[in-house]
């Protein structure tokens, strides 16, 4: 009975692993999808939703294949970004998903460490894939990174196959708490620096990131935060002569 | 002789008031960073790199050396009082020195710690000062195939040393070499890894990545385990600090012992302060008569790891101010302090900016003479700085990163990917993966591309160059057998050994 119930965990536990290394085989299309709806907005240049879903998709389904062939067949020529994009990172680790759900995965800490360490490196090696390379017996801008790039797949890989191989902790304990209220703070400073100033976004980031912990008591905090802020406007712009705005722009003029 | 007159030169430059200021604020900084659990030098040290712009050059590498060895002072009063320490320098000082505070016996382990720190950072000083010269002469004959492989001697000596997996360690560094490769190339100006992103046609900022990894993952991961930690601080006061005379008997030979250790590993690139409280306490137990003290207020316990600390921080400074290779991560950042102020670290820096090289090495005898100070009669004050409850404190710490990181370039930006770093140490934390080697990669990174890219075309494509000139095949033999040890299976085993010390 105990072992059965083993063995259905560790099922589902490789099966939502696998679908987790999907998720991240097409990390980086979907970043470029998010970042793509601010272009309907008209924040930043680029490419529009529709068409960087359209390029993808091609690239995924049809266009890298395609190119696979026509490179069996001799024929050379130049690969868009998108299948390169597919052929270098996506099905590389679309392979690995497939194979977990087949593994009996021995320390999901080793694992999970190296294969997402491996997506880095191959992720490395197509940002780099449109640089020069070897020219006679010097080195190219795209030599040292394609080189360590691959480096890091071999160790990666090494070190998932370690996860497969010997026994080791698990996956650890994230808690979600902590990260997103001191991640949102930092985030609000750096949205806030310029056209808030000081004052505001430092009382304000004290205030988010003092939700991160429950033990927060919040007169306390607030108290505590607006002397610290009243000290950073006086130590930074003042004492240390660094330039930053002091208080929102539209209050200034 | 040349050497008492460079000395006599220096401390005229670090006696004038306003380095003797610095100075003094400097082991202030350093101590109250020591003292505090949560915040590291590394962090620090890039939170304070935008103060220095307005200093001059010499107060203020002045004032971030004293940065460094004085939170090696005040890491070690947390450890002994509350068993917490503050710094990662400290955390086998906290094995027998609070044992010691338990049996009431503070005094004698705060005075302990103090001495052999200052014993060793005066003999640091001298070893810096003797050592310089002739360390530079050598370095002239170094070409760029001897600094590659200087730097390759230097990653592996941190892998060897680092904890854990030898394999994790080296992903590491690669991963480290990897990120250093962004931004553009030195030699034909492409942008490489850039994505068209304006902030990163310049390469990520080495403060921002340090300050994510070292300053924003660890205040994460200390809210994992809830903001309260139980901290036992030890109530009494502390009564006599003076150490009884079979106390100074029992330290002596382990003051000097650890001296010796940390400065060795010091002046080895790769090597640096934790490394060498830890092998100091490991030798210190494995020369012991009675090794089973250890653990319950052995006195060599305390005295060998800070004395060898204190000797590593300090020695840490002489390849970086004859080669030009920084061996650990703060002096990385010191790197990027005196290219702020126009200085280019290397073997030139001695002959040409006697001031700042003499200053800074006879400012360090003068700090360590005021750390004793600091710490010893005023211990009482930074013991109560230690009632502030971290709920108040991260959110602080959170908030001058921020300020500091954003006044490096005034770039918005560099805080978000700050930030963005914080995630990445805490997934790295995670997965046991060390952040040290990561840092130590992305420092030697470019250094190490251009030396072999320039090694590889004086030799026309020959990759035996590496081989074939003397002194860059010794380095790379060093190299292959230190890492040859550390994957045979029996020296593992007690490798491992080592490093369990600290889980204890």
């Amino acid at each position: 009975m105990a072992d059965t119930m083993g063995q259905s965990a560790t099922a589902t536990r490789n099966t939502s692993m696998a679908l987790g290394f999907c998720l991240l085989a097409i990390a980086p299309q979907i970043f470029e999808f998010i970042w793509s709806i601010g272009t309907i907005f008209g924040w930043g240049a680029g490419r529009g939703p529709a068409t960087v879903v359209m390029n993808h998709a091609t690239a995924l389904l049809a266009g890298a294949p395609g190119a696979l062939i026509g490179a069996a067949s001799g024929d050379s020529k130049k690969a868009s970004s998108e299948v390169l994009l597919a052929l270098i990172y996506s099905y590389p680790i679309f392979a690995v998903a497939i194979v977990t759900l087949f593994m009996t995965v021995r320390s999901a800490q080793d694992y999970v460490g190296g294969v997402i360490l491996m997506a880095l490196g191959l992720f490395a090696l197509w940002a780099s894939s449109d640089l020069q390379g070897m020219r006679g017996f010097s080195f190219g801008a795209g030599t040292a990174p394609r080189m360590f790039g691959g480096l890091l797949v071999g160790l990666s890989a090494a070190i998932a196959l370690t996860g497969l191989l010997t026994d080791g902790p698990g996956m650890s304990h994230y808690s979600w708490r902590g990260p997103l209220f001191v991640m949102a703070a930092i985030l609000f400073f750096a949205l806030a620096i310029r056209p808030l100033g000081v004052v505001v976004s430092a009382f304000a980031s004290f205030m988010i990131a003092a939700a991160g912990s429950r033990e927060t008591r919040w007169v306390e905090a607030a108290i505590v935060g607006a002397c610290l802020t009243a000290g950073c406007a006086v130590l930074f712009p003042y004492v240390l002569g660094l330039p930053m705005p002091m208080f929102p722009r539209f209050l200034v003029q | 002789m040349d050497l008492f007159a460079n000395l006599a030169h220096g401390f005229a430059v670090a006696f004038s008031p306003i380095n003797l200021l610095m100075c003094l604020i400097g082991a202030l900084v350093g101590t109250l960073v020591g003292v505090l659990p949560g915040i590291g030098t590394i962090a620090t040290v890039a939170m304070l790199l935008p103060i220095t712009f307005g200093l001059p050059p010499v107060g203020a590498l002045i004032m971030l050396a004293g940065i460094y060895y004085g939170a090696q002072y005040g890491g070690s009063t947390t450890s002994i009082l509350v068993n917490i320490p503050g710094e990662a320098t400290s955390v086998v000082t906290a094995i027998d020195g609070h044992q010691m505070a338990k049996q009431g016996r503070a005094g004698p382990a705060l005075a302990i710690a103090a001495i052999g720190s200052f014993f060793a950072g005066c003999v640091a000083t001298v070893l810096i000062a003797v050592l310089g010269a002739p360390l530079t002469k050598l370095a002239l004959a170094f070409g760029p195939a001897e600094y590659f492989s200087l730097m390759v001697l230097g990653l592996i000596f941190a892998v060897v040393l680092a904890k854990g997996s030898v394999l994790k360690a080296i992903a590491m560094i690669v991963f480290g070499l990897l990120l250093s490769m962004v931004g553009s190339d030195i030699e034909t100006g492409a942008s490489r890894m850039a994505f068209n992103i304006p902030e990163l046609a310049d390469g990520l900022g080495f403060a921002t990545v340090a300050m994510g990894v070292f300053g924003f993952a660890e205040i994460i991961r200390n809210l994992d385990a809830g903001a309260e930690m139980n901290r036992d601080l030890v109530q009494q006061k502390i009564t006599g600090l003076m150490p009884t005379r079979k106390d100074l008997k029992d330290s002596t030979p382990a003051i000097l012992r650890g001296t010796a250790l940390g400065s060795i590993l010091g002046i080895l690139p790769g090597g640096g302060a934790v490394i060498a409280s830890f092998a100091a306490y490991t030798l210190e137990k494995k020369l012991a008569k009675d090794p089973s003290r250890f653990g319950r207020g052995a006195i060599e316990g305390v005295a060998g790891p800070e004395s060898a600390n204190n000797a590593a921080a300090q020695t840490s400074f002489i390849p970086l101010l004859t080669l030009g290779i920084p061996p650990n991560a703060v002096m990385a950042l010191m790197v990027g302090a005196m290219t702020i102020h126009g200085i280019v670290p290397g073997p030139q820096v001695m002959q040409k900016q006697p001031d700042l090289v003499w200053g800074m090495i006879a400012s360090m005898w003068i700090g360590n003479l005021m750390l004793i100070i600091i710490n010893l009669p005023l211990v009482g004050i930074w013991v109560r700085l230690l009632r502030v409850p971290y709920r108040l404190m991260f959110p602080s710490i959170v908030i001058f990163c921020a300020i500091g990181i954003y006044s490096v370039n005034n770039a918005p930006v560099d805080v978000i990917l700050a930030g963005v770093f914080g995630l990445v140490g805490y997934w790295l934390i995670k997965h046991d993966f060390e952040p040290a080697p990561l840092l130590l990669g992305m420092v030697l990174g470019p250094l190490m591309e251009e030396n072999l890219r320039r090694a590889l075309l004086i030799s026309r494509g020959d990759w035996s160059v590496f081989l074939t000139r003397p002194l860059s095949a010794v380095l790379l033999a060093i190299a292959a057998g230190l890492l040859l040890l550390t994957v045979l299976p029996a020296l593992r085993s007690k490798r491992d050994e080592v490093f369990t010390e600290s889980e204890n």
